[in-house]
């Protein structure tokens, strides 16, 4: 049954700041007193809905990461590595999901204070896809796994990359994708 | 920047009729730019797919993805995860934490950032 705590009374609230990080306000403040402009985050009120169209376990499910091929001669790209630009890269890229590739993310932002990407079944959930394909979870994995380049640009994402990696996810006949930010 | 490219990636290819889901920790930016399926694990950005050497919580983690994908009733739907990082939620102040800024270290990450920006600007331009 429900209960209301009388005021005055000792409520169990959690701390204020235990909430979701407002990312953007923190990080509109934090450039602001940088000295360089705002930042305008895409923002859209209609949002398109395909209802998976099958059951999961017939489905063929892409993995998309915005993971960075590791590249040699680049600079440190391993746990805990300080933010290299210099890893970026600005075009999509697939690899076979039966290998077991080198993706790393200190081409970006994440939270190097709290964590050091050191496992990267953090960011990268391929192990844990197959096993779940295997178990009979979903249909199938798709072949190939996708990466999609982290531009600033809204216009290179939109124009470019994501058409892009529509493209390969038709080629692989894929009926669902599970999508993970670094 | 990661968060808001997957939405953008998640939008098309749900317009063009391949069902998505994201898995993701920056639960402002996903929704602000709008998606129709979102798995939001409460975790410092790095950790979308689960908590590090927790195998576990990462097949948890998918598996809530999964049955948001396959249930959600219409765009918009969020998840929560109810995994915890951590007992004390402290680490959520430190983000981007400008009280611990002294103006010397502004000056020092505003030279970081251009530094970095002119890096990203050249690999971008020979890609």
């Amino acid at each position: 049954m429900m209960t209301t705590t009388a005021s005055g009374a000792k409520a169990a609230f959690a701390a204020d700041y235990d909430a979701p990080i407002p990312y953007m306000q923190r990080t509109r403040d934090y450039y602001q007193v940088l000295g360089f402009t705002p930042y305008r985050w895409a923002h859209f009120v209609e949002v398109p809905f395909t209802p998976l169209g099958m059951p999961l376990d017939r489905a063929r499910v892409a993995l998309i990461t915005t993971a960075a091929p590791f590249q040699p001669g680049v600079g440190d790209q391993g746990p805990g590595a300080a933010y290299n630009a210099a890893a970026k890269f600005y075009q999509v890229y697939s690899i076979s999901a039966d290998t077991v590739p080198d993706l790393r993310i200190s081409h970006v932002g994440y939270d190097r204070l709290h964590t050091t990407a050191a496992d990267i079944n953090t960011y990268l959930p391929l192990a844990q896809m197959k096993a779940a394909a295997a178990a009979g979870r979903f249909g199938s994995l798709a072949p190939r796994l996708h990466g999609a380049p982290t531009n600033r640009s809204h216009r290179v994402t939109i124009e470019t990359d994501t058409p892009e990696l529509l493209q390969r996810c038709r080629e692989d006949g894929v009926d669902a994708a599970v999508l993970v930010p670094s | 920047m990661c968060h808001q490219t997957v939405s953008l990636a998640a939008r098309h290819l749900e317009e063009n009729g391949i069902s998505t889901v994201i898995m993701g920790c920056a639960k402002d930016i996903v929704e602000y730019c709008g998606v129709p399926r979102f798995l939001f694990s409460d975790f410092p950005l790095g950790n979308s797919a689960g908590r590090p050497f927790d195998r576990e919580s990462q097949a948890q983690t998918l598996e809530l993805a999964l049955r948001v994908l396959e249930s959600a009733p219409a765009a918009r739907t969020t998840v929560q995860s109810p995994l915890r990082w951590s007992e004390d939620a402290a680490w959520k102040c430190d983000y981007l934490d400008l009280t611990k800024l002294s103006p010397d270290k502004i000056a020092e990450r505003k030279k970081e950032f251009d530094e970095v920006k002119s890096i990203a600007r050249s690999k971008r331009e020979a890609s």
